[in-house]
């Protein structure tokens, strides 16, 4: 039984709108679970109410197996969270903040000076971390995570931490990510960046229209897709969209960038005809890479959407 | 409160001087402005001021300033915290419930409390006025200040941030006109006295003057029985608001 079980949670919104349909996920001590999902897809409700901040009309929630809708102070006690908004931190300091919310969730103020200091220093933070300025966005999110990461709770519920970050201090913060898990917290990563999620997510589920689509270990999941590789396209300003041939199944045409699938057989053929099409002068480069969780992601959502 | 609560308690206090320390000198000074202004300014208001008057205008200050942090400022900020986010990710942290209300309300008190003395002293010097500090004055701040920010409180949380910038504002001017806080109880007409009788304003200031002069002009025991049972139905309803989850 993980560390943090969501049965069934069901919720409605007064507007009528029904955020969450039944969802249950299920994430152990010890590992990074990524919650996918495009917007609206009622991510943040599920947070909401795994913090005890909104209570589900029908379901259950237990952390450490004591029911937190019945007992949210234990939740506020046994989860840390960075939201998806920018943290409060006006008018403080990164380390001020940090420090601050380490104390108030019970941290000893001479171990929470050391990890405020060890976590800043660890995002390149450490020179602007005593200024009490203005923060720019991804400052604003990285001094959250460290406000969620300072002291953690057995669960660490991490919403959207990436947005805004430069690509360098991200590469930082998905290494932290991983040592809170390392380190035995059960850490839920709600997240649009499927890409980089991928590097660092031991098991996911992904959620649209308030429903959990598909779950598992990412392997199990690509294999669904049913082709183990991709072939990336990116096409002339000016061509059109070409015919593929047979073997290679269209995933998406995002502007220029072309997506098919490709089966081990017919990589051969697939780069064949990838070579021609460059020599025609419709498609600028291309790429064969394996099937990523991105391509999972995308079947689910545009099949929900679809349907 | 329990040990958690109190360190929680300077903990958000903390929180909230960080975040305002750019603007508490300023804050500080413009208490102490008012202050002094509404010594000056009721001396043009009512020519002839005499200590009896003085006595009301100099320690309905205080009350006055008590009830507007918590039925104005309170309700504001918390309103704002709701727009802002702050509300919630303070909500989503080990804390009481009340504890940000609490802070929010000693940071204020902070703020004012050179004003209140800076009145005072002015109004010794200008209307002669003889003050008796008794230490009952603590408790009376104490439950005047929580009754009033539990009121305020409440309103924040219960109704939409915009509502509760029009809720507020109708309570301080409510306040400010109708309550007699800088004038005797008998100025009012005969129904309004009998509604201020049922409500704690009267007792709230008289508490304060008490706690100022040694003089109460009703039974003291009796202000403190019906301010202190305000302030518990206050602090009810707010934990109460302030626990209800969406």
């Amino acid at each position: 039984m993980g560390m943090l079980v969501a049965t069934d949670v069901t919720k409605t919104y007064r507007s009528g709108v029904r955020a969450n349909d039944g969802v249950s996920i299920d994430v152990a001590g010890g590992e990074v679970f990524g919650l996918l999902g495009p917007n609206g897809a009622g991510k943040t409700t599920l947070v909401s109410q795994i913090l005890g901040l909104a209570k589900p009309d029908a379901g259950s929630i237990t952390i450490d197996d004591v029911d937190v809708v019945r007992r949210p102070e234990i939740a506020r006690r046994w989860c840390s969270y960075q939201p998806q908004a920018a943290a409060p931190v006006d008018g403080l300091s990164a380390r001020e903040a940090v420090e601050l919310v380490g104390r108030i969730r019970g941290g000893e103020a001479s171990k929470v000076r050391r990890r405020a200091g060890e976590l800043l220093s660890a995002l390149d933070l450490g020179d602007v971390a005593d200024r009490p300025v203005p923060m720019s966005g991804g400052m604003a999110r990285l001094t959250g995570f460290c406000m969620a990461a300072v002291v953690p709770g057995r669960v660490v519920v991490l919403d959207e931490p990436t947005n805004d970050v430069d690509p360098l201090r991200r590469r930082a913060l998905w290494e932290l990510i991983r040592n809170l898990a390392d380190d035995g917290a059960a850490v839920l990563l709600v997240t649009h960046n499927v890409i980089e999620a991928e590097r660092c997510v031991d098991r996911l589920a992904i959620v649209a229209g308030g429903r959990v689509l598909a779950a598992g270990t990412p392997a199990p999941l690509k294999a669904q897709l049913g082709a183990p590789l991709r072939l990336e396209c990116t096409l002339e300003p000016d061509a059109a969209s070409p015919e593929l041939p047979e073997g290679l199944v269209a995933a998406g045409l995002a502007g220029r960038r072309l997506v098919a699938h490709v089966q081990a057989s017919g990589v051969a053929a697939a780069v064949a005809w990838a070579r021609r099409a460059q020599e025609d002068g419709i498609v600028a480069e291309f790429a064969l890479t394996p099937a990523s969780l991105e391509d999972v992601y995308a079947s689910w959502v545009t099949t929900e959407g679809a349907a | 409160m329990s040990r958690d609560g109190v360190r929680t308690w300077l903990l958000l206090l903390r929180w909230q001087l960080l975040r305002n320390r750019k603007l508490l000198v300023t804050l500080v000074l413009v208490q102490i402005a008012l202050g002094v202004g509404m010594i000056y300014g009721f001396g043009f208001l009512v020519p002839h001021i005499t200590p009896e008057v003085a006595v009301f205008f100099a320690t309905g200050a205080p009350t006055l300033g008590m009830l507007i942090i918590g039925l104005t400022v309170v309700p504001q900020e918390t309103a704002l915290a709701r727009v802002n986010g702050r509300f919630s990710y303070v909500a989503a942290l080990p804390v009481p419930r009340l504890a940000p209300m609490c802070a929010d309300v000693t940071f204020w008190l902070l703020v004012q409390l050179p004003g209140w003395v800076a009145t005072l002293l002015l109004a010794v010097v200008h209307f002669n006025l003889h003050l008796h500090v008794d230490a009952l004055v603590i408790p009376a701040v104490v439950l005047v200040s929580l009754s009033a920010a539990a009121v305020g409180y409440g309103v924040a949380v219960m109704f939409p941030p915009g509502a509760t910038q029009q809720v507020s504002s109708f309570m301080s001017i409510a306040l400010l006109l109708f309550s007699p806080i800088n004038f005797p109880l008998d100025r009012l007409p005969g129904w309004l006295q009998d509604v201020h009788r049922a409500l704690p304003v009267t007792y709230m200031a008289d508490l304060v003057r008490g706690g100022l002069t040694g003089r109460y002009d009703v039974n003291r025991a009796l202000a403190f029985a019906v301010v202190g049972g305000y302030c518990a139905l206050g602090l009810l309803v707010a934990g109460w608001a302030a626990r209800r989850r969406s």
